[in-house]
């Protein structure tokens, strides 16, 4: 097998592992359960018209296995039924609260990996000096502190000490006319949280950043590189960087599971309409279908941004197109 | 070897949470101040909470006032007077001169009071405004404040209490019930402690025999171990464990097994490395070319090998716990009726913290988790470099 | 032309204190190979990189080292920048981790040209295949990557490298070692060739007295950090008096004579 392929067969199949296990995890938590579909067509909340279209839609006078067939083709078209609580499709539940979690994570990530490569990268040249003194605390903050404790004092700070920013929500209530006047303030709730995403993200990022990048300066081609007379920039940003990048990919990838750990609970400091705090609010409501669904969807955007980050990781490192010692 | 500063912090944690509750009296669940009562160090201008017994003598009680007048004020007990006391009251004068009524006593020779201040018929009988929170008129300036019973017969006993619930109280203040912060943060102890440590126990254990059997056994073995750990690596955990913790239950042995089943994956990997380079070892060849059973070299050898970095393992993966327990907890997720720091954290968001500023409730939970995580990575690291002396000093 | 003055290196590592050279001076002519040989751990690579300051943190360096009549000791970076491969190029020893794993081996070979030369992506990545191919390499090799070459393959590119900005003076650390006899034959030539055409000197660091008395004018002979002996290559046979280096020339006679 050619070591690209290879290499894609073990992605691939890991992904639709963890798919599987968690399809199936699903089908059968929520069914053995207090409070599952069987007990809840019992339930009094429900009219008999609704009943019997859960009935349906679960199939549930039918056997396990086709049950479980039943459920699959659900799960394939993104069909989770309608939510307990709201009685409204959970996919449009979902989907209305996704750009909402999406505009507080993406550029959360984003500045907290860029500040911490340069911080890390900064760090990793001048050892001993403050720069790698800020980055060590920072790290150590990152990894003891519990974020939601940080998120709830810096609201405490900046929403009653100093109200610079709104205490909750991600939109003001009732929110302000024309497109830009939402826009503004939507930023404006979305500007702490994502702050604070930062703060807690950027220092356990540089930590990686610098460890690995002072390694690759013991390296032997570093030597070589700087014999070359290239200067201090290119030498640090252009070999001692790229060199530690596939490796700080793979790194990227393992922490992205995290970054939906931290949705769940930045949504609920900041009391955001996200996904994580519709996940939350389901599990705490015993809100099956929705707990479901939004598990099931958070668990493919993990997936599908692990694949991303494993081609990436295959672009930066070009042993894996042949077969050279593998990064990881 | 030096002692580290994680291991008195340690020490402390542990006596100010197993040991010290046993010589403190009183149930952290009984409030004990009024509601949101700030640290008796934090704001010098507010009351701190009072409590004085109104002797027999003609003299009463006096005490000094020198803080804004408190929205509480309650008198409870019981007079006896000698005989029947044709005229007889409980007084008060303020540090202004004037003389309030709190009570008529007379015409009866025992009474038994219940007055509090958030009672309409005592404030209108007080001649106070039934809307006005704060009790200005018998707190009107700094001074001497005199509470006695006066009679025109002696007072033969008096267990009168006269209790101010004031807006400070204790080390930490008080919670949204008034209970204390301090001792709900005395009791949190225990669970972050015992959560953690069982659960990072538990996912050792699995970690162990994982690493082990995968670095030793190899083959299928290996291979299917392994992908269960990237598989595990890769669904995001917080939400696994809230889902878990809703199906399961909330009670503390169902989450030291959720958090262990979930937590064992990097101890796995490091034992199964150094189980790879063991297997190697020539006296272990010598021992399988002997015919020794796996078994018995992985019990009598295999383990004794990594032991020390098992247990600096051990150490660094409390963090993590006890993390995604207060995480838990935090959410809501767990035991409502076990006092734990993440608990706290909870009601302080929900029993509003942030509408009232009540920081006080924030920073002692938050603060203990992060010492106990600094100090149990402080003391992995130090059980890290007594395994491999080669990471003294410089640690990249 | 390189001179050398009293060039005394020492790495401390903890509280030991290791002497790596004692006081040696000696000159490097410009057009000329100059040999520079000692057994393994007699300080001939800590002399190389004393020249290009590229000794570790831990190394001190006493003595003065003239490039061009400048003295190196001591130099700051940046300054240190400006000789290095635009008047000294390094061929380094073995070749195996010289370059960065994640980077084409095209664009290793144009990066000199593109910061000395100031030339742009193309034109410097132009001339990097030609150096590749003026080494046999190819030009198809620029698009490679490092672990894709063998071993004698990835020396040929450090020579390529080493050629790009035309230095002056080349030093190369152990070029043929660890490589198979013929290619080191191949890689010795290619040395001799490109140092004749460009008029280059070259400092050739190896413990292999053959290579060097075949391809050198001079010997410098290093033993335990200090410069026992320097000995015109033809006088070799003859005319060495250090007991060392007879100690070499005899077991190179020897081996000769078993060949034979
Ligand atoms: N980084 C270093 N730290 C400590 N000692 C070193 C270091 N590099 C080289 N040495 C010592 O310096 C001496 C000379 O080494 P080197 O210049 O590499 O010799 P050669 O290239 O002739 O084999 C050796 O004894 C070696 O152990
Ligand atoms: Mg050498």
């Amino acid at each position: 097998m050619r070591p690209v392929k290879r290499y894609w067969t073990r992605r691939l199949g890991g992904a639709a592992c963890v798919v599987a296990i968690v399809l199936v995890a699903n089908f059968f938590l929520f069914r053995l359960m207090p409070g599952d579909p069987v007990a809840t067509v019992l339930d009094p909340r429900f009219s008999p018209e609704a009943k019997a279209q859960l009935e349906a839609l679960y199939g549930l006078d039918q056997p396990l296995g086709v049950q479980f067939l039943l459920y699959l083709r659900r799960m394939a078209t993104f069909d989770f039924g309608l939510s307990f609580s709201t009685q409204r499709p959970v996919l449009e539940e979902i989907l209305e609260r996704l750009p909402n979690t999406l505009a507080l994570l993406v550029p959360a990530y984003l500045l907290s990996v860029l500040l911490g490569t340069v911080l890390g990268v900064i760090a990793a040249r001048r050892r001993g000096h403050l720069a790698e003194k800020a980055v060590l605390a920072a790290g150590a903050v990152s990894f003891s502190f519990p974020s939601f404790f940080v998120q709830m004092v810096l609201l405490l700070l900046f929403a009653y000490v100093f109200p610079v920013f709104p205490l909750r929500g991600s939109l003001s209530i009732p929110p302000p006319e024309g497109t830009w006047r939402i826009l503004a303030d939507r930023i404006w709730h979305l500007a702490l949280p994502v702050f604070s995403l930062v703060l807690l993200g950027f220092g356990g990022w540089a930590l990686t950043v610098r460890n690995l990048v002072v390694k690759v300066m013991g390296e032997d081609f570093m030597i070589l590189a700087r014999a070359k007379g290239i200067g201090e920039r290119r030498l640090l940003w252009g070999h001692a960087l790229r060199a530690a990048l596939p490796p700080l990919l793979t790194l990227f990838l393992l922490s992205l599971p995290g970054v939906v750990s931290g949705a769940v609970l930045t949504e609920t400091v900041f009391s955001l309409h996200g996904v994580g705090r519709f996940l939350l609010d389901s599990v705490l409501g015993q809100d099956y279908p929705a707990a479901g669904g939004a598990f099931y969807l958070l668990t493919l955007i993990t997936v599908g941004s692990n694949l991303l980050a494993d081609f990436l990781v295959q672009l930066a490192d070009p042993r894996i197109k042949t077969g050279g010692e593998e990064s990881r | 070897m030096k002692m580290r500063w994680s291991a008195w912090v340690l020490a402390v944690f542990l006596f100010c949470g197993f040991l010290l509750p046993l010589f403190l009296k009183g149930d952290p669940r009984e409030p004990v101040a009024a509601p949101f009562s700030k640290p008796v160090w934090a704001d010098r201008t507010q009351a701190p909470a009072m409590s004085l017994t109104v002797p027999t003598g003609e003299a009463g009680k006096t005490f000094s006032w020198s803080w804004e007048a408190p929205r509480g004020l309650s008198v409870t007990g019981e007079v006896l007077f000698a005989k029947t006391p044709s005229k007889a009251a409980l007084i008060w004068e303020t540090p202004a001169g004037a003389k309030w009524v709190l009570s008529d006593l007379s015409g009866q020779n025992r009474w038994t009071l219940d007055l509090d201040a958030r009672d309409m018929a005592f404030r209108i009988s007080l001649g106070l405004s039934p809307f006005d929170e704060s009790l200005r008129g018998l707190f009107d300036k700094h001074g001497m404040i005199r509470v006695r019973i006066e009679s025109d017969v002696p007072v033969e006993r008096s267990s009168l209490l006269v209790k101010i619930p004031g807006e400070r109280w204790g080390l930490f203040g008080t919670d949204q019930r008034g209970r204390d912060v301090f001792l709900l943060f005395l009791y949190g102890i225990r669970v972050s402690l015992f959560v953690g440590i069982l659960a990072v126990l538990v996912s050792s254990l699995i970690g162990l025999d994982a690493g082990l059997v995968a670095g030793y056994v190899g083959g299928a073995a290996d291979t299917f171990l392994m992908r269960t750990v990237d598989v595990l690596l890769s669904v995001p955990l917080l939400p696994v464990l809230m889902v878990l913790a809703a199906l399961w239950g909330k009670g503390l042995w169902q989450l030291v097994l959720i958090l262990g089943l979930f937590s064992w994956m990097g101890t796995a990997r490091t034992v199964r490395s150094m189980a790879l380079s063991f297997r190697e070892a020539p006296y272990v060849e010598g021992l399988r070319a002997l015919g020794a059973p796996t078994f018995y070299i992985l019990a009598r050898h295999g383990i004794p090998t990594v032991l020390p970095l098992l247990l600096a393992n051990i150490a660094l993966g409390v963090p993590g716990v006890i993390l995604s327990e207060a995480a838990l907890a935090y959410l809501g997720l767990s035991d409502p009726r076990v006092i734990s720091w993440g608990r706290m954290l909870h009601e302080a968001q929900s029993f509003g913290a942030f509408t009232t500023g009540a920081w006080w409730l924030l920073l002692p939970p938050g603060l203990g988790i992060a010492l106990l995580c600094l100090a149990f990575m402080d003391l992995g690291r130090a059980l890290e470099e007594w395994a491999d002396p080669r990471l003294k000093g410089g640690r990249a | 032309m390189i001179e050398i003055e009293g060039l005394s290196v020492s790495y401390r590592s903890g509280k030991k204190e290791e002497q790596a050279l004692s006081g040696v001076s000696l000159s490097l002519p410009s057009g000329q190979i100059t040999g520079l040989v000692g057994e393994s751990g007699s300080g001939k690579t800590t002399l190389v990189m004393a020249i290009l300051g590229l000794l570790p943190p831990e190394a001190r360096v006493a003595g003065r080292i003239l490039v061009d009549g400048v003295d190196v000791v001591g130099m700051a970076e940046n300054e240190r920048d400006r000789f290095r491969w635009r008047r000294v190029a390094l061929v380094p020893q073995g070749s195996q981790n010289a370059f960065n794993p994640v980077l084409s081996i095209g664009s290793q070979v144009a990066e000199p040209l593109r910061v000395h030369r100031g030339l742009g992506r193309r034109e410097a990545e132009r001339r990097a295949r030609m150096l590749l191919d003026e080494v046999g390499l190819g030009s198809k090799a620029a698009e490679r990557f490092p672990h894709e070459l063998s071993g004698g393959q990835r020396q040929r590119a450090a020579l390529a490298m080493a050629l790009s900005c035309d230095p002056a003076f080349l030093l190369a650390d152990e070029p043929t070692t660890a490589l198979d006899v013929l290619i080191q034959a191949e890689i010795a030539d290619l040395l001799k060739r490109a140092v004749r055409e460009r008029k280059m000197g070259m400092a050739l660091v190896t413990h292999d007295l053959p290579l060097a008395s075949g391809l050198c004018e001079t010997i410098c002979v290093l033993d335990g950090g200090r410069l026992v002996e320097t000995i015109l290559a033809k006088d070799l046979a003859r005319g060495a008096k250090h007991p060392r280096t007879r100690a070499l020339v005899a077991a190179l006679l020897e081996m000769e004579g078993n060949l034979s």
